[in-house]
């Protein structure tokens, strides 16, 4: 594409974006345990983190009886493999390695593979909790997947572009999207975090059912499926910085800098937000996402067209 | 010093416990929740996840055989720690912990263990247990007439369909031994009783009745929650009788009219005796719908064990009792920093660090009252208006939901440890329980039964002491 002004780099780039995109990962966990354990006046530490890794490589995969197993691993594997997919859209810079017309669709065909993921990691095992949990998703996913579609117009309207690189070329003269457009960012934060599954979206693997959807995970399913969670919160947060965040617009540093910069600080608002805010139960944020969000985000929507024809 | 040397020792940074806690034993779950946190140590939710079953307390005949198949589904490596006192806490810790990176011994384990997942129907589980099961029941003084009940559902249901309902491999062989010989309820009827026993009722029944239709994923993996699903095994079977199809020898959930009017699979779930934030020892047996509860028997698991034993309160025991009760409260209800801030709370009433207790408590009911978010979140459940109180005889401290129920709890708290006298015991029998949490969702289920101070076992410990 030339109009976006990127360059589609070889594909054999892809071990760096799935570099980059693990380490904000191993961020984001990293921020989280030592927020626990600061809350908790515990010890914590980098070796926290890799404990934990070896934990899990070390534990013994298990099964339960009749399990879907094809179904369950696939959820899990799905989980892991799902992010690296939704940044290979995503610009870095000027670089990117796929320079779709329908970018922001992209994200939003995975976004919506999650639903899948999490079911069938939930109905693999055969299990009731893991079972509950899956329900869980849904019916959160029912909640927040509307809002989340309408919040990623909103962008590609005033950019008259479903293409990422030319969403966030869009406001590299003019004011970041963000600023007009509060409440569709607000919203797809939202979006993030449920289909990250993580903070108050994380009813589908709560402790009150024992884990739900990874109750019976163990191993290295388990690492998959975890390590998944967090590789959607990072990517969807890096995906913020071109749709809202201006992409690499900022003074001094080279813009790829400032994609990082940007990502990390989103990366670090949503893990923080999980420490201020509850689990939200299914049956209490449908209520909100039909009635609050819904209607909100369709107003937000029309703002911004109406400013965008009146701008001409 | 090898690599799996090495990554065994980067893994016990990082243990997973599943903590079994004994009824009255919650002072040595508080000792060892304490120990984890200086290790680095988090808490299992499921069996799946653990690596350490560390068991608070000496199980009765009851809880023993739900140990055994927590033990059974932990995926290894695997270590069992037993801590009869919190005396003990740190050392069996440590010998867990040294254990844990003895790679030898678990590749050992993980051979001879058994290779598939079992139901818990099998033979092995009650070769093993089965004197335990027996001895319990005896004891307890079994009514002849749930017996005959049983004799009669099973035989008549064992020619036709009760093959179809199990797997061949598992009841090929001992199974119909069993059965052909004279002690007819040596398998299946081991569970019933057991299952009779804890509900303390007679009608046995209707209870069975109530249970024909769940199957399915009951079976499969969910042994955290700890009740015994073979319990239910003879009553699957009798209610699927046309059953053909019965994927690793499990029955198929059964339809039944939902609380719309439409026809929906009835699964049965065993809420307890082993679940993390839920009173130690409750069993609430739960037929659910999708996640909504239809239908809950409330029961107590080694319950005569319990029943004679002292009931004295020291003032500070019973505030850090309470204290705990609102932590469990609040880490359900996903606050997790609130929930630390009523742990440390608790475990300075415990040290009997009263000014510290209440600049924490002071700090923890400032930051509730502050979070909207938490309010929201609590409001509107489980409310109890004055004729419910009237209805089902709760203490007044039970009014309002779920919100002002734990404000009031911290305030009576707070008053305690300020000296304000003894706080009064206003506990709710768990009795009562299946008749508030009925029709509830799940995920209101564990909160409301968390907001209610039940009362189900006098603190052996401590209050001897």
């Amino acid at each position: 594409m030339t109009d976006s002004g990127l360059v589609t780099v070889s594909a054999g780039w892809a071990v760096v974006a799935g570099a980059i995109l693990c380490s904000l990962a191993v961020f984001a966990i990293a921020l989280d345990t030592g927020l626990t354990a600061r809350a908790q006046g515990a010890r914590g530490g980098w070796t926290t983190i890799a404990g934990r890794f070896a934990r899990l490589l070390r534990q013994r995969r298990r099964t339960t009886v009749a399990a879907d197993t094809m179904l369950w691993r696939a959820g899990g594997v799905g989980m892991f493999i799902g992010a690296f997919f939704m940044v290979a859209v995503i610009p870095l810079g000027q670089w990117t390695l796929a320079d779709l017309d329908v970018g922001v669709v992209w994200l939003n065909t995975i976004d919506v593979l999650v639903w899948a993921l999490v079911w069938l990691t939930g109905w693999g095992a055969n299990s009731t909790y893991s079972l509950i949990g899956g329900y869980r998703f849904l019916a959160h996913g029912l909640a927040y997947e509307l809002p989340l579609m309408f919040a990623l117009v909103a962008p590609a309207i005033a950019a008259g572009s479903l293409n990422v690189g030319a969403v966030a070329a869009a406001q590299d003269d003019d004011l970041w999207f963000v600023v007009w457009m509060p409440v569709a960012f607000l919203i797809y934060l939202i979006g993030v975090m449920g289909f990250s599954v993580w903070g108050p979206f994380a009813a589908a693997v709560a402790t009150d059912i024992t884990g739900g959807a990874g109750t019976e995970l163990s191993a290295v399913d388990r690492l998959v499926f975890h390590a998944g969670r967090y590789l959607f919160l990072a990517a969807g947060a890096a995906f913020s910085v071109p749709l809202f965040l201006g992409g690499g617009a900022g003074p001094w540093l080279p813009d790829w800098t400032w994609v990082l910069i940007k990502t990390l600080a989103v990366l670090a608002v949503l893990v923080w937000s999980r420490r201020k805010i509850p689990l939200m139960r299914p049956d209490r944020f449908m209520t909100i996402g039909w009635t609050l969000l819904l209607p909100a985000i369709v107003v937000q929507d029309l703002v911004v067209s109406v400013l965008v024809v009146w701008k001409g | 010093m090898g690599m799996t040397a090495i990554i065994a020792k980067l893994a016990v940074r990082a243990v997973r416990v599943l903590i079994v806690e004994v009824p009255g034993q919650w002072l040595t779950r508080v000792e060892l929740e304490d120990q984890m946190l200086r290790r680095g140590w988090r808490r299992a939710w499921a069996p799946a996840d653990a690596d350490v079953l560390a068991v608070c307390g000496t199980p009765g005949p009851e809880l023993t055989p739900l140990v055994d198949r927590l033990w059974e589904q932990m995926p290894g490596p695997r270590v069992r720690a037993n801590m009869c006192s919190s005396s003990t806490v740190s050392s069996a810790l440590n010998d867990a912990a040294t254990l844990y990176v003895d790679t030898d011994q678990h590749a050992k384990d993980a051979r001879e263990r058994a290779q598939e997942p079992q139901i818990p129907h099998d033979d092995m589980d009650h070769s093993g247990h089965g004197s335990h099961d027996h001895s319990g029941m005896e004891d307890s003084g079994h009514d002849h007439m749930s017996h005959s009940g049983h004799d009669g559902m099973d035989h008549d249901n064992h020619t036709g369909m009760h093959h179809n309902g199990h797997g061949e491999i598992d009841h090929s062989g001992a199974d119909h031994m069993n059965h052909s010989g004279n002690d007819s309820m040596d398998h299946d009827e081991v569970d019933h009783d057991s299952h009779a026993d804890m509900h303390h009722n007679g009608d046995d029944h209707m209870d069975h009745s109530g249970h024909n239709g769940h199957g399915g994923m009951d079976h499969s993996g969910l042994e955290d929650s700890g009740h015994d699903h073979s319990g239910h095994g003879g009553m699957d079977h009798s209610g699927h009788g046309g059953m053909d199809m019965s994927p690793g020898g499990i029955p198929l959930a059964q339809g039944g009219p939902d609380r719309d009017g439409l026809e929906m699979d009835v699964l049965h779930l065993p809420l307890g005796p082993v679940l993390a934030y839920w009173p130690a020892g409750l069993v609430l047996d739960c037929t659910l719908q999708g996640d909504v509860v239809v239908d809950s028997e409330a029961s107590i698991v080694d319950g005569r064990d319990h029943e004679h034993s002292l009931h004295v309160f020291a003032p500070d025991l019973r505030a850090a009792l309470l204290c705990d009760n609102v932590m469990a409260l609040l880490a359900l209800a996903g606050a997790d920093d609130l929930a630390a801030r009523a742990r440390q709370a608790r475990d300075c009433l415990l040290r009997g660090d009263h000014t510290a207790a209440l600049d924490r408590l002071e700090r923890l009911i400032r930051t509730i009252r502050r979070s909207w978010l938490l309010r929201w979140s609590l409001q509107g459940v489980l409310v109890l208006e004055q004729v419910d109180l009237h209805r089902h005889s709760l203490p007044a401290s039970c009014r309002g939901d779920a919100y002002d129920r734990m404000l009031r709890t911290l305030a009576r708290i707070q008053a305690a440890v300020g000296g304000a006298g003894p706080m009064i015991d206003d506990d709710v029998s768990w009795q009562v329980l299946p008749n508030l949490v009925t029709g509830l969702e799940l995920a209101t289920l564990r909160l409301a039964v968390a907001s209610v101070n039940l009362r189900l076992h006098p603190t052996t410990q401590g209050g001897k002491a």
